[in-house]
Order: structure tokens, then C-alpha cells, then sequence
């Protein structure tokens, strides 16, 4: 089987129902997606699907077919950060951080297509994901921010 | 930004590669010839309609105009809105704030245990989506079900016939009867229901208060 | 300075060694030095410049003994060394180093004295300081009861001044100038003209001589660092998918483990058959492991299926079946003299009171809780015939190396354990349960790494819970004052248990958790008892955020509150009224402050809370404000005042706070942990859902600096959060819930 993630094309030999997250975990060693709850309630394991928010957790593998997929490795790296993720930096988001990919990953996805959330759309595009250390006042702060910094970039 | 709705909506239905009838059960579409169902069986036919209608797997996302859907039933303990604030839009599929196929990925492949994970988010072959608000079941009665589905205004433009039809290839509505996941399916069988939307179509679709 | 200048001559004591070229160094709190555990693995050319700074050609290393749970601990850590070394944190090598007797944690023991922590008399700091000893003999290099900052306030700014005196004085050595001549800066030290002597290329030279232990702490107006907002060290990483936590490790040969052990928590198992999980692709091997059965196999997530396919007959747990059963349990000794456990505070005569006529009377109840933190347990482990290596996130680094040499029968000093960075914690990795489980897998895969992660569902229901508890309330008012107070609390002994579990020993006397955060807060009610009881352990139970205080707090706040009520006094004005400590008292006002307080009522559907609770030597107030629309309440805003004595790092600070105050309501909304034969039920987050962004409350948090004693701020958000919930829901629909989670009586938006 073939796939693509973030720009880069492997060949792997797994079962169809293997989720896209353990793909990308073990038998690519692409770590960044985290596993949290492995039904849909965490998010932390989000990535990019053709460029939308999908749970990793939750997309079997024989589902994925020509689709390319985005890591949050493959969104920025430490030298060369997406906007989302400079954001993030500056409001000092993260706690333990486990959550904070896909965090970073769902809100990238909202920007993409919807660049000017209300305060309100930004709370049912982030409900789903989940973070217990309690970072939420800073991914609401920071999500409008990083809006704003698209804007002008 | 309606434009980007738009693009999103268009693309989910692109995202996966989709081979949706080879998944799901084949219905047998007969209907019964015309004249030979009475009032009373069409009614008959229709109150197993509604048990379908109003089984929360199918009222849970035929929630009218809210476009939040609902978790209730017995796999659910008390009844409530879906978590998360989950709001499927006008667009229906949550593309203003967060797509359902976010986490009710499109499953392409048939293999028997696609929801065999509990609580997980249910998954099948076509994009996750609340119903029309047009089509709304959630908390209505018999006849508000009853006189909906049967107006063409509400329904989708459909006679019986397409609405068997309908239920022949929206694999959502196939879902309801092999939920997985230790769900409750919906009563009856798939055919059954089938069976009986059109032998209550050939009865005149009567509703219960006419 | 005078002062601490006197506790450097008197209490620390340098012990040095010249390693091939390098050198170290050690400062211990006590009289007897302990071995630096940096010494053990030095290579050539490295030195290792007291147990928290090692210099070798890549750089200076800070060592950071106390666990990265997430609270920021390792930039913290880092910051009060560089502050006196003169490095920048951000650019220096950080390493939690291998655990050792030299980090044990002495100010996590002070918490256990008798005295609250607003008696800071003679006697009470006697007997906390007498504290360390036990923390220094049990060898407790722990993490945890918000002690990082107050245990390495002074110690590990200690070690940064001594290493950099020490690097001068080599300076001195290389260069002929006088030490008093030199400065330093930035990880070189500066000489007069201008030139400089990196650290790096001191380090050998620092080896050859005797360490600089005569050294002065910086006072806060020279600051660089400390007390200004800092960026966190592991932020670029945590933001970019590139921290590696425990479960990211990978080792060349790993293979992959899961298990399923009884959910009838410490029972066996009676049978098991393996026959369809050994077809299974990518299974390895299938083997019985203490309570429980194992599953060794190439990929974590064929390893869990496999697991779910063994047909296991598990024993029953060894405890009531049922959360009814249990707490009808906690209900018997519930102001049952036979199981009085202590009773610390009774002033007054509350008994004779009582009599006297009509009293108020209430019972409150709290939840067994999951801490579910996001990154599941888990660990990589590696036997050999003379060697055991461990890699994981916990808080107990010591307790998990003495139980994996056990384990093993292999001595201590040959079982390595290497801390993880950890998504979470929450006081789970105060438990090692899962690491014992992959060191008995790594023995029957010797020379193999076996690293092993459980599923949610295993993590969610083998957990060491916060204990449920009970608690009845009786009290009485008078002239519109409150004027009796007597709490009963009964619960299980957490501290003992733990202790049991981790020690192997039963600790004499009573167990202060069970009214730790009620029977010490600062009032004065003419008549105040509050008494502890102890109910028998039933399912295990541990630390969970707070502690003691995580229920206590509820309990008293919440008692407090309706004694107030029934006194037709002001919530806010009756708490400053009866406050008998000047540091809570302004932390009370300031609340009132910026909340604009001006009583309970804000409008028809509308209304606000405050609660109190002094916990970790943290006085914490918070003032919540909520709607009631009909449907359901939402919480609008949240106003918070801490006084921590110093702040250290105003950014993560808030973040501790608002963090600490959505942890304690998101749990008291809707979060329990129930049984049914004998099992946990709530095994995934669809069961324990806690707080999502749209239920946010926007915060407001002011830090005050008052005290006289440098506090941490983990975790003493936490305890006030539930009450002043609570107490708001009271305030806007007149509906008093005395049973946590509230949603089990009214729902939230």
C-alpha cells in the first residue's frame, strides 16, 4: 500500500483497518499525532486529510486511498513554523502539551476555511478537542490571534 | 466566506476515494400492486414507520431546525445534545466550524467490523451528515412525522417509491440497522421498513389523525 | 542575605571529586553528604558541578531532578540554576538526570506536620524543617504536592552560585586574576578586559580544585530571570509535535506490549484462553502476568487487539461490588467514634452548642475520580543478565527503580531508570503499576526493549483513585453570625494506602488526608471541630491534584457557605469577617475586588459564588459567576486570587491557576468514577468528559505576594474551584448541591 504523508510517499504493509494513527506512529515513526482516547473524543491524534481536520484514530488505512496526509511535523518544524504554531509560542499555550498537536492541527484546519471565526464558531470548531491540564482560555485567546496574524501575513 | 463553505462541502464529498454500493445491503424495491393495500394496513405499515422514524438512531440526526445533533437512546443514558458542541450548519456537515467526517471518517472498504469499537464515532461509506431541517423526527409525533414525509414540499420532492429508493442508497440510513458498537439498531429490518413505506405509499400514506 | 548566608556555612556541605577532566560537586541539606549521582556515568572531559550542573564539551547541562508533568517544572528548575550561573536557560542542555537520594524532596514532607500552614510559629517550623530527615532517609525524589519551586527555591539557586564561584575560581586559576575581579555572563565568565573564559574550557581546571562554598544568593533586585515572564523552554517543541514524551520512544528490536489486567483491582486471574490472540498478525507471545495477561507484539495497536481477543475469567475484585456498596461503607464510620481517625481542630464546645436547640445539618458527598491524563501509562523496558533499563514519565523515579530491582533480583545500582517527559499526570505517576507490569514482560524477553502502553480503557480502569467521600455538616448561627462549625469527614486513608502500596509499610497514626483542607483553613468560629474518619480501603486509591484538599474543599467551602446563608450574612464579607489569617484575608478582599462583589445576586438568572480554601500553604479565593437559562447553567466568569509568596513566572502561573480551577470544576461538572462488579465503569473520555472550550469560562487571575513563604501553584486552584461552582449555582437558582458531579442535579450549556 501506498500513501503520502506530508509530502513524502511510503510504501507500508499493514491491515486495511489499521487506523491512519498507528500508520503514522509505528510503522513510520511520525510521532507528532498522539494517541489519547482511540475513539474520536480526544482529538489529540488530529492530522490534515486533503487539508481538513480528520482523528487519525479514527480513519482505517484501506480508507485513505489517494488522499495525502499533514502531520503537525509536516505543518511547520521549530525553524520554520506555520503561523498557527508562532502563535501558539507567543501565548505560551501549552501545558503538558500532549493535546497541543492536535490542537494546533484542528485550529490550522479552521484558518484554512474559515480565516475570521467568531468567538463562537471557534468554540464549536475546538470542542472536540480535548485538554485536560486546562489550556482552554489560551487556545480561544490564541486561535483569534493567529486568525488575525494570517490576515496580515 | 460562504465560498469557502461551499469548497469545503464540495470537497468532503471528494475526500475519499468512494466506492459506496459495495458496501451495505441490496433492498429488494417491490412494491405491492396498486389498490391492494387497504387504510388500515397502510396505517399499519405506517406505525412500524415511525417506531423506525423515531428510533434514536434515525431521530438523533433528523433534528429539524437545530442542526446540533442529539445522543439519546439506551446506548446513551440520558438524553442530550451531541458533546462537544458539535453543530452541523446550514451546510449540514459542519463545514461553517467543524466537519461530522471530521471524526465519522468515510469508511470505502466492507469489512464487518468497521463500528465494532464502542463509543467510538460511527462510520459508512458516504459522508456523515444531519438530515434536511425539513425533515425534522426528533421529539415529534406521529402525525407531524407522518404528514412531513409524505409532502413533497418536505420530503425531497419524492413519492413513496423514491423514498425507498433513497433509503436503498443513503448508506447513513443503512447504519441505523447495523450500528455496531453494542447501539441499539433500529426495529424491523432494513427491507421491512422498505416494504412498508411503499405499501404505505400504495394505502394513500395515510396519517394517523386524517 | 545575612540569613541565608548562615544556612549556607551551617547546612551545606560540598562534597568534590576530580573525574577525568572535570569535576564535582554536591549540596545536600543535612549533615552527612550524599553520593551525586552524576558521578556514576561521567565520561572524559566531563565534569559534573553539584548534582544539578555537569559541564562537558557540548555544553552545560541542568539537571532537573523534579518530573515534567507539564506544570513547567523543568524550565523552572532551569531558571533558578541559571539565575546564579549565569547561563541562559534556554540555550543550556536540560536533563532530568538519574534519580538519587540527593534530590529527595523535603518540602513535599512538610505538608504532612500537624500545624496549618498559617501557623508559621517556632514550633511548627521546627517540626517542618525535622521533615526533611524522613524525606532525606526514604530517599523521596518525588514530584508532586506543588513542592518544586519551595523545595528548590534556595537549593537549586545554591547549586547554580556554587558552580559559578567554583568556574571563577578556575578562571582565577588559568588567568592570575583575582576571583572578587571577575563577573560572568551568559556561560563564560567575563574577565576584566573584556576577554572570555567559556564554562565549557573551565571545567577540567574546576575539577582540580576545592569547590566555592562560600557563596551569597542574588537578591530579587538583580534578578534576571526569575519573577519576569519567562517563555517555557519545552514550548517551540510541545508546539511543533517534536517533544518526545515516553511514548514516543523508539528503540531498534522494540517490541510492542499490551496488557489486560483485572479490572477487579489487585484479584487474579482464574484462567485465561489465548488461542485466538496467538493467530493474530504480528503476535509475538502471550504470557500471564501478575493479575492479568500480556501480549507481546509488533505494533502497539495489533498487540491491544490481540489483547481484547484472550477470553480471560477473572477473580472478583477484593472490595464491595458496587459504588453503592462502597459507600454505604464510607457512610458507617461517618461519626462512628470507633473509627475516628483524628480530630485536629475543636475549638469551642461545638457539641454543648449544638445542644442548646436547633442546628443546621447537611451531608455532602464526593466522587471516586479517574486522573485520565491525556498521555496514557506507559514505559520501555530492557532487562539484560546484569542490567535493567527503564524508560518513562513518572514522579517517583526511586520507588520505581527499588521495585524493578525486586522485581528483577538485580541490585539498585543496576536498574537505570530514565524520566520521560509527560503528557499529564495529575498524580497517576505517583503510581508504577504499569512499569512493574513491563519489567515482568522484559524478563521473559531478556535483551529485548518491550515497550509497553496502555489502551484508555486500560489506563481509565486501573487507576489509583481520588477517594470518594462523605461528609455531614452540622452548625449554627447566631445575631446573623456563623457561630458553630462542625465538619465529619469520613474516606479511606490515601497517604496510608499509598504508602503501603509504594513502601511496603503501614504508617502509624492517623492519616491527615482525610480532612487535609478542611481542618486547617484560616477561620475563627468561636465553635469549630472538624474531625476525620476513617473508612476501610476498598478499591486503591492515590493522589489526584490536591490531594486531601480535592474533596475537602468542597466539604468546608460548601458548609461555610450555607451557615452563612443562614445566617443572612454577606458570603464574601462573613469569610473576611471570620479570617483569622492576614494573608487569606487580602487574597478574600482582592477577590472581592476585581469581581466587583456586590453580593450573591447579579440578576433574575444570574448569580455568584465565592469560596475559599487554603491549601499547599496557597490561600486561593475564587469568585464564579453563572447563568441559569432554563436549559441548563453556564459558567460566565471566573475571578481568581492566589498569594504563592513569589511569583517566580507570571505567565505560567496564570496558566497553573486557570489550569488548576478548570480541572476542579471541569470534574465537579460531570466527572465520577463508579463500579459495578467490582469494575470501573467509566473507561474512556465519552464517560469522563470534564470541560470542553465552549464551556470555558472566560478567568481573571491576580497573584499577590504577601506571604512570607515561596509556595507552588499546581495545585491550589483546585480545591476552591468546586465550591465556588457551587455556591454560584445556589446563588443563581436557589438549588443547593451537596453531590459532586453537579450534573448528576442539574445540567450545564
Amino acid at each position: 500500500m501506498q500513501i503520502t504523508v506530508n509530502d513524502t510517499s511510503y510504501t507500508i504493509d499493514v491491515e486495511p483497518e489499521m487506523p491512519l494513527l498507528w500508520v503514522l506512529r509505528e510503522e513510520l515513526g511520525i510521532t507528532g499525532p498522539k494517541y489519547g482516547c482511540g475513539i474520536a473524543q480526544c482529538g489529540a491524534c488530529t492530522v490534515h486529510v486533503n487539508g481538513y481536520a480528520v482523528r487519525s484514530c479514527q480513519l482505517a488505512i484501506g480508507d485513505l486511498g489517494n488522499s495525502s496526509v499533514k502531520t503537525i511535523e509536516g505543518l511547520g518544524t521549530p525553524d520554520s513554523l506555520h503561523i498557527v504554531q508562532e502563535a501558539w509560542i507567543e501565548h505560551q499555550v501549552a501545558q503538558c502539551g500532549y493535546c497541543q498537536s492536535g490542537q494546533i492541527m484542528q485550529a490550522a484546519s479552521l484558518l484554512s476555511t474559515n480565516p475570521d471565526p467568531s468567538d463562537d464558531q471557534i468554540d464549536a470548531a475546538m470542542s472536540g478537542n480535548l485538554c485536560r491540564c486546562g489550556t482552554y482560555p489560551r487556545i480561544r485567546a490564541v486561535v483569534k490571534a493567529a486568525a488575525k496574524k494570517l490576515q496580515g501575513s | 466566506m460562504k465560498m469557502s463553505f461551499l469548497r469545503a462541502a464540495f470537497a468532503i464529498t471528494s475526500l475519499f476515494s468512494v466506492t459506496v454500493l459495495s458496501a451495505g445491503d441490496k433492498v429488494e424495491i417491490n412494491p405491492p400492486l396498486a389498490g391492494s393495500v387497504s387504510k388500515e394496513q397502510g396505517l399499519e405499515a405506517w406505525s412500524r414507520i415511525f417506531e423506525v422514524a423515531s428510533h434514536p438512531r434515525c431521530a438523533n440526526c433528523h433534528t429539524g431546525p437545530s442542526d446540533r445533533p442529539m445522543w439519546s437512546g439506551p446506548s446513551y443514558g440520558k438524553t442530550r445534545v451531541h458533546g462537544m458542541n458539535i453543530q452541523a450548519g446550514n451546510s449540514r456537515i459542519g463545514a461553517e466550524t467543524i466537519l461530522c467526517s471530521t471524526c465519522h471518517t468515510n469508511k470505502s472498504e466492507d469489512w464487518s467490523n468497521a463500528n465494532v469499537t464502542k463509543h467510538a464515532a460511527p462510520r459508512v461509506a458516504m459522508s456523515w451528515a444531519l438530515a434536511p431541517a425539513t425533515a425534522h423526527w426528533f421529539g415529534r409525533t406521529t402525525q407531524q412525522i407522518c404528514e412531513q414525509l409524505r409532502n413533497p414540499e418536505t420530503n425531497g420532492d419524492r413519492d413513496t417509491l423514491e423514498i425507498a429508493e433513497h433509503l436503498n442508497h443513503d448508506l447513513i440510513l443503512h447504519w441505523a440497522w447495523a450500528p455496531g458498537g453494542n447501539r441499539e439498531p433500529a426495529p424491523y429490518s432494513l427491507q421491512e421498513h422498505v416494504n412498508d413505506i411503499l405499501a404505505w405509499g400504495v394505502a394513500g400514506t395515510p396519517c394517523p389523525q386524517d | 542575605m545575612g540569613r541565608l548566608r548562615t544556612i549556607t556555612r551551617r547546612t551545606f556541605l560540598i562534597g568534590s571529586a576530580a573525574i577525568a577532566g572535570g569535576v564535582v560537586f554536591g549540596t545536600y541539606l543535612a549533615k552527612r553528604p550524599i553520593k551525586n549521582p552524576l558521578l556514576t556515568d561521567l565520561q572524559d572531559g566531563e565534569a559534573a558541578i553539584t548534582p544539578y550542573v555537569k559541564i562537558d564539551a557540548n555544553g552545560v547541562t541542568l539537571i532537573t531532578p523534579r518530573a515534567d508533568k507539564g506544570q513547567g517544572a523543568y524550565s523552572m528548575q532551569a531558571r533558578l540554576i541559571a539565575e546564579e550561573l549565569d547561563i541562559d536557560p534556554a540555550s543550556a542542555i536540560l536533563s532530568p538526570g538519574l534519580p538519587g537520594p540527593a534530590y529527595y524532596n523535603g518540602a513535599v514532607m512538610e505538608e504532612s506536620v500537624p500545624f496549618p500552614a498559617y501557623d508559621q510559629s517556632t514550633m511548627a517550623e521546627t517540626v517542618r524543617k525535622f521533615m526533611h530527615v524522613p524525606a532525606k532517609l526514604f530517599s523521596m525524589q518525588m514530584t508532586g504536592g506543588s513542592s518544586t519551586v519551595p523545595d528548590g527555591f534556595v537549593k537549586l539557586r545554591m547549586a547554580g552560585a556554587i558552580a559559578r564561584e567554583t568556574l571563577k575560581e578556575a578562571a582565577t586559576l588559568k588567568s592570575g586574576i583575582a576571583r572578587d575581579q571577575l563577573k560572568t555572563e551568559d556561560g563564560s565568565v567575563v574577565l576584566p578586559d573584556g576577554s572570555r573564559l567559556a564554562y565549557t574550557d573551565l571545567a577540567s581546571t574546576a575539577a582540580s580544585i576545592e569547590p566555592i562554598t562560600d557563596v551569597e544568593l542574588r537578591p530579587k533586585s538583580d534578578w534576571k530571570f526569575l519573577g519576569k515572564p519567562m517563555p517555557r523552554i519545552d514550548m517551540p517543541a510541545k508546539c511543533t509535535g517534536t517533544e518526545q514524551y515516553g511514548i514516543d520512544l523508539v528503540f531498534d528490536g522494540m517490541v510492542h506490549a499490551a496488557v489486560r489486567a483485572n479490572p477487579g483491582l489487585g484479584a487474579k486471574v482464574k484462567s485465561y484462553d489465548a488461542s485466538v490472540a496467538e493467530s493474530m498478525r504480528g503476535v509475538q507471545k502471550v504470557l500471564p502476568i501478575n493479575n492479568g495477561v500480556a501480549v507481546i507484539a509488533d505494533n502497539t495497536w495489533r498487540a491491544w487487539r490481540a489483547a481484547d481477543a484472550v477470553d480471560i475469567q477473572w477473580a472478583a475484585g477484593p472490595y464491595p461490588g458496587t459504588t453503592d456498596e462502597i459507600f454505604s461503607e464510607i457512610e458507617k464510620v461517618v461519626d462512628s467514634d470507633e473509627h475516628r481517625d483524628h480530630r485536629q481542630r475543636d475549638e469551642g464546645d461545638v457539641e454543648a452548642v449544638l445542644e442548646e436547640g436547633e442546628y443546621f445539618e447537611a451531608v455532602y458527598k464526593v466522587p471516586y475520580l479517574a486522573h485520565a491524563p491525556m498521555e496514557p501509562m506507559n514505559a520501555i523496558v530492557k532487562v539484560t543478565d546484569d542490567r535493567c533499563e527503564i524508560w518513562t514519565g513518572t514522579q517517583i523515579p526511586l520507588f520505581v527503580r527499588d521495585h524493578a530491582a525486586d522485581l528483577s533480583g538485580l541490585d539498585k545500582d543496576r536498574v537505570f531508570v530514565y524520566v520521560q517527559a509527560m503528557g499529564g499526570s495529575f498524580g497517576h505517576k505517583l503510581e508504577d503499576t504499569h512499569v512493574l507490569q513491563a519489567v515482568e514482560i522484559a524478563l521473559a524477553m531478556k535483551g529485548t526493549a518491550v515497550k509497553l502502553v496502555w489502551s484508555r480503557e486500560e489506563d481509565m480502569t486501573h487507576d489509583y483513585l481520588r477517594p470518594g467521600a462523605i461528609a455531614k455538616g452540622r452548625g449554627r448561627v447566631a445575631d446573623g453570625k456563623v457561630d458553630a462549625f462542625d465538619l465529619s469527614v469520613g474516606q479511606s486513608a490515601l497517604m496510608a494506602d499509598w504508602f503501603g502500596r509504594l513502601m511496603g509499610m503501614t504508617i502509624p497514626g492517623p492519616d491527615a488526608t482525610i480532612t487535609t483542607g478542611s481542618w486547617d483553613q484560616p477561620f475563627a468560629i468561636p465553635n469549630y471541630r472538624v474531625t476525620g474518619y476513617r473508612a476501610p480501603t476498598m478499591v486503591p486509591i492515590s493522589s489526584w491534584r490536591s490531594v486531601g484538599a480535592s474533596g475537602n474543599g468542597f466539604f468546608h467551602d460548601s458548609l461555610l457557605d450555607e451557615l452563612i446563608y443562614e445566617a443572612g450574612a454577606d458570603p464574601l464579607a462573613e469569610r473576611i469577617r471570620l479570617c483569622l489569617d492576614d494573608t487569606s484575608r487580602k487574597v478574600l478582599e482582592k477577590v472581592g475586588e476585581i469581581s466587583g462583589w456586590d453580593g450573591p445576586s447579579i440578576s433574575e438568572n444570574r448569580g455568584r459564588g465565592v469560596a475559599f480554601c487554603l491549601s499547599f500553604g496557597v490561600p486561593a479565593a475564587i469568585v464564579t459567576e453563572v447563568t441559569h437559562n432554563g436549559a441548563g447553567i453556564k459558567i460566565d466568569k471566573v475571578f481568581v486570587v492566589v498569594d504563592v509568596g513569589e511569583v517566580l513566572d507570571p505567565i505560567n502561573l496564570e496558566a497553573q491557576v486557570f489550569g488548576g480551577v478548570i480541572f476542579g470544576m471541569a470534574h465537579a461538572m460531570n466527572c465520577e468514577t463508579t463500579f459495578e462488579n467490582h469494575a470501573a465503569m467509566q473507561d474512556n473520555y465519552h464517560a469522563f468528559e470534564g470541560m470542553r472550550l465552549y464551556q470555558v469560562p472566560e478567568f481573571e487571575v491576580v497573584a499577590l505576594s504577601n506571604a512570607k513563604k515561596i509556595r507552588g501553584i499546581g495545585e491550589p486552584g483546585v480545591p476552591p474551584a468546586a465550591p465556588s461552582l457551587g455556591n454560584a449555582i445556589f446563588a443563581a437558582t436557589g438549588q443547593r448541591i451537596r453531590e459532586l458531579p453537579f450534573n448528576k442535579h442539574i445540567d450545564f450549556l
